[in-house]
């Protein structure tokens, strides 16, 4: 057996094995050039759905606000601190608030898991319709990425349905009565109403039944269905050609190419059939930077940002636990869940109108959008003259529903009457 | 970015080791360490001390099972020396749970011993609170969504303020003794019996149903009120019943502050099926309930004495609660003030014993008071007969008829809504100005049978009824007196009463009646809510018969002015089909008797 060949001993193995584990655990040393920085990006799993090199346009905190992001990052914390109180819960109607007291009183860090998971969920209802606004606003939903608002649409309706399912957990009078009101939307519409509603209900009302159906979609079928279309959503996004941006950010038309009369007795190359330069390269402007470290920064920074949020809003508030369920003694008046109070202050109104036939007609009309609107103007600027229509429609559906939701929280008292908050 | 990264992450940071720090650092521990502390100073053997000391701080808890679904208590974490007699002069929360004869703890060599041990009763049972939690804020109950605070400890902060004083002191635990000592008269729950017997006493059994204890419909059921609500809540019911429900016409009892407490510990104690009960049990109660009341046997006094207990029952009953009397008047029922006047002492008597079966919407209840003192009431009202000094017509009508018609005559008085039928709105010319002055005069000497309005005749004099009518013409109804035709209808009815004729009313009825008038005819028909005034009760048979044909033929045929019945005369229906709608309406409404009189004539019969 010559030197060379032979296999190191098992203690120089056992020597070199942390930096061994080390470099097959992270492929590539940091990057101190611009070849390493783009395998850094393509070589490791979790950075691998970014590009190697992003727009600087999507790089623009104002542009984006961060807000997918910030939705996705709820999603995390939703996941890791649900996963933790599962330990804890059981979906029954007897013990389940029992669980939520032991959870405040008795279990290491439970009130706080129980705040942070509160507090996100309602925080991502909030943040995926500011994000739905943003890309509104800015035209991103037009082509190539109409069906990435599609799913969009279907993850904001996801992200309502999951924090709706979750809201009955806790099995209190706040939970019992906000899904009886919730799930009485749900059979006000036509023809299948009153099926849905049992479909849901598994029962003709909340109860036993209920609580475990919720409890399924809550903790699994949504959450699963969630992630796969969030997955969709992210691959669209890179094969839609990135975030949207304005067509003067992108690179402009490259020198005239002329293609060649081609003489009939004459042998080209390929290269031959076009006249000026060659190559690219250089002679257009470069608004790209590498993800590495810019986009991972920022987005780290985000990541970072929410957490601090989410933590010190659980710090300050503790999430709400009223009395035990009491099916004789509904409050007055019942409220449905905040971003189920604008259908439910139009229910007041008009029960099929308000519960089912403006909301049916407004998320159509939001699905239906991109093949609508189908000018190419305007897209990638905030509020861009060109779409001045569009976005004056959508800002009014918004503020109209925004001053329901406001209206149904604040200003509804005893048998939905009107109250003064101030008072 | 760098730098904002780096705040971000030091929040971040701060926020986790506050949360650790809050979640690690329990004011329980510190309670367990200075019981260890001190009972180690107090042990007397060396392997005692050693004992305390290996002990160290952990969550201690009750499982208690033997009293409805399983309760964990855990309020020893904190209350450590409960069980301890060392520590019976400590501060709390290190502080012996006080020994009590009362409780049924017994001194057995020196040593106590309690008779409901920890270990079976846990905490909550008696003293109600949280038992899961760790936090006096929740254990406690002072978090304001707890159902249970600490019984007669713990007001909580969004009780109203007069109340809060008034909902502490020990007495409030004995609706919690009494889940499980239900017997009569428990002498370890005073104020539960004191508040059951004012639950008999002061009428509230009349309007109120309890399982197993009365069957009262006007009210709320309480059968289970001591679950459902707390004590602020049930306090204010009683002292101010519309605080919560603007519409409740339940009435102010004169009841003392004592009183009201006794009432609300006995409410409290209700909760529907209790630890000690079985299914059998509230059977055999609801089963007795049905037995009607009898008489106590005991010997009836005559004259004056009489009379005084007659008053006295009055007094106690909480008539003048809802009725006046004199000087008391409790705003919802009529004025008794001169009963013997307006009726007989027999009437008064039988309609204590069923108030529905002589006045036939009345929403007084029939009360299980023993025969004797209905008797005794009786005589009392039968005996007040002093009529109304002479006075002017303003004056008159102020003093009896405003009550119900109201200031401005428009039927709207305040006990107005209590009533069926509604009282006249004099103010309605139509009505008022096409009825004869000797119809309006019969209405008020000798009332209007069937309903509330009494006859009058005897309280006051001959002008007196003159002068209130003519101020009624002058002040309500204003417009002037007309001329009034005679109206073409029989004095008898001409169809006879037969089978067909009843039938064919029966049909013209359904067909032409009934929307207003309902298909029972008790005035309740679909249309009946938009109507005021509300169409007749046609099955209030003291007042059918008190009609005579020729007024129902005019009614019918004419309609009645002022009010929604239309003339039919205009609609086809001619005098064979009146006659028919007569007899129909004739045919459910049999002549009353007075079971007394009943009886009596049964007696002459046997005798």
């Amino acid at each position: 057996m010559s030197q060379d060949t032979k296999s190191p001993s098992l203690w120089t193995n056992l020597r070199e094995m942390p930096s061994n584990a080390w470099h097959s655990l992270f492929r590539n040393p940091l990057p101190a050039d611009d070849l390493g920085r783009a395998s850094t990006s393509f070589t490791n799993f979790f950075l691998h759905i970014h590009p190697v090199k992003v727009h600087m346009n999507t790089l623009r905190p104002l542009y984006t606000l961060g807000l997918g992001l910030i939705s996705f990052f709820l999603f995390l914390i939703l996941t890791l601190t649900g996963v933790l109180l599962m330990f804890y819960y059981v979906p029954s109607t007897s013990q389940a608030y029992d669980r939520m007291l032991d959870l405040r009183g008795t279990v290491a860090f439970g009130i706080f898991l129980r705040n942070m998971h509160r507090w996100a969920a309602h925080g991502m209802v909030g943040v995926v319709a500011l994000h739905m606004c943003r890309v509104f606003l800015t035209g991103s939903y037009k082509k190539p990425r109409e069906f990435n608002w599609v799913i969009g649409v279907v993850l904001f309706l996801l992200t309502l349905f999951s924090s709706f399912t979750g809201y009955l957990l806790p099995w209190d009078q706040l939970a019992f009565w906000a899904i009886t009101v919730g799930t009485s939307i749900a059979g006000y519409a036509p023809v299948f109403g009153k099926e849905i509603k049992f479909l849901l209900l598994g029962d003709a009302t909340v109860g036993q039944e209920a609580l475990l159906r919720f409890y399924v979609l809550h903790v699994a079928v949504l959450p699963l269905v969630l992630t796969l279309f969030v997955a969709i959503h992210f691959w669209r996004i890179r094969k839609d050609g990135g975030l949207s941006r304005p067509a003067e950010a992108d690179a402009p038309a490259p020198a005239a190419v002329k293609a060649v009369e081609p003489k009939q007795n004459k042998t080209y190359g390929l290269q031959g059939f076009v006249r000026g330069p060659f190559s690219k390269v250089g002679n257009v402007p470069d608004n790209t930077v590498f993800s590495w470290p810019n986009l991972i920064i920022a987005e780290v920074f985000v990541l970072v940002l929410t957490i601090a949020c989410i933590l010190l809003l659980s710090m300050v508030f503790d999430a709400p636990l009223e009395e035990p369920v009491n099916v004789m003694h509904p409050p007055n008046p019942a409220k449905a869940p905040w971003y189920f109070l604008g259908l439910q202050e139009m229910v007041s109104y008009s029960a099929f109108w308000g519960g089912v036939g403006i909301p049916t007609m407004f998320v159509l009309l939001l699905l239906a959008a991109p093949y609508l609107d189908r000018r190419p103007a305007g897209v990638g600027k905030w509020f861009a003259r060109e779409r001045l229509l569009a976005n004056t429609i959508f800002i009014t559906l918004v503020v109209v529903n925004v001053v329901f939701v406001i209206v149904g929280t604040f200003f509804r008292g005893p048998n939905w009457e009107f109250i003064s908050p101030w008072k | 970015m760098r730098l904002a990264l780096a705040i971000a992450s030091f929040v971040v940071l701060l926020v986790h080791g506050l949360v650790f720090y809050q979640q690690f650092f329990h004011k329980w521990e510190n309670y367990q360490t200075a019981y260890f502390d001190q009972a180690r100073s107090m042990a007397k053997t060396d392997a005692e001390k050693a004992a305390l000391a290996a002990r160290s701080p952990r969550v201690e808890q009750l499982l208690v099972t033997k009293f409805g679904d399983m309760r964990v208590d855990r309020c020893s974490t904190c209350h450590m020396a409960m069980d301890d007699p060392r520590f019976d002069k400590h501060a709390q929360p290190l502080r012996t749970h006080p020994y009590s004869e009362a409780l049924g703890d017994r001194q057995v060599n020196g040593k106590w011993e309690r008779r409901h041990k920890f270990a079976d009763f846990g905490c909550t049972v008696c003293h109600e609170g949280q038992g899961r939690g760790l936090q006096e804020e929740f254990s406690h109950g002072h978090d304001e969504y707890w159902p249970e605070p600490l019984a007669g400890y713990i007001v909580q902060e969004n009780w109203r303020k007069e109340y809060q004083p008034k909902l502490k002191g020990k007495d409030y635990m004995q609706a919690n003794c009494a889940q499980c000592h239900t017997e009569k008269g428990f002498s370890g729950t005073p104020m539960v019996e004191k508040g059951r017997q004012l639950f008999f006493s002061s009428n509230c059994y009349g309007c109120h149903r309890i399982e197993g204890m009365s069957d009262g419909t006007l009210g709320p059921d309480l059968s289970e009120v001591g679950k459902k609500f707390r004590v602020d809540y049930i306090w204010e019911s009683i002292v101010d019943p519309r605080a919560n429900l603007a519409t409740s016409f339940m009435p102010k009892f004169h009841i003392n502050e004592d009183e009201v407490r006794a009432l609300v510990i006995f409410l409290k104690s209700r909760r529907g099926m209790n630890f000690a009960e079985t299914g059998l049990q509230r059977y055999r109660a609801a089963i007795e309930l049905k037995q009607p009341a009898g008489g106590t046997g005991a010997a009836m006094p005559t004259g004056a004495a009489l009379l005084a207990q007659g008053e006295k029952s009055i007094a106690d009953r909480a008539c003048t609660a809802c009725h006046k009397l004199g000087d008391k008047d409790g705003g919802i029922a009529p004025d008794l003030s001169y009963e013997g006047l307006v009726k007989s002492e027999q009437w008064i008597y039988e309609h204590f014993k069923s108030p529905a079966t002589m006045t036939p919407d009345s929403i007084m209840p029939a009360f299980r008071i023993p025969d004797e003192e209905f008797r005794a009431m009786a005589a009392y009202l039968a005996s007040r007969k002093t009529p109304l000094a002479s006075a002017s017509g303003a004056d008159t009508y102020k003093a009896l008829c405003q009550r119900c018609h109201g200031e401005k005559g428009d039927g709207h008085g305040p006990v107005a809504i209590y009533l069926d039928p509604y009282p006249r709105d004099l103010t309605k010319a139509g009505f008022i100005n096409s009825k004869s002055t000797e119809r309006l005069t019969n209405s008020i000497k000798s009332g209007v049978a069937g309903t509330s309005m009494p006859a009058w005749g005897q309280v006051l004099k001959e002008e007196q009824v003159q002068g209130v009518l003519q101020y009624v013409f002058a002040t309500f109804t204003k417009e002037p007196r007309r001329e009034l035709k005679p109206l073409k209808a029989p004095d008898q009815n001409p169809v006879a009463s037969s089978a067909d004729s009843v039938g064919r009313g029966e049909k013209t009825f359904v067909q032409r009646c009934s929307g207003c008038h309902g298909r029972k005819a008790d005035g309740k028909g679909p249309n009946s809510l938009d109507i005021l005034p509300r169409p007749r009760n046609l099955r209030n048979s003291y007042f059918v018969n008190s009609v005579t044909d020729r007024r129902l033929f005019e009614s019918i045929l004419y309609g009645v002015q002022g009010t929604a019945m239309p003339p039919w005369i205009d609609y086809g229906l001619s005098q064979q089909d009146v006659g028919d709608l007569v007899n129909f309406i004739r045919s459910f409404n049999p002549k009353p008797v007075l079971k007394s009189e009943a009886s009596r004539s049964d007696n002459a019969r046997g005798n």
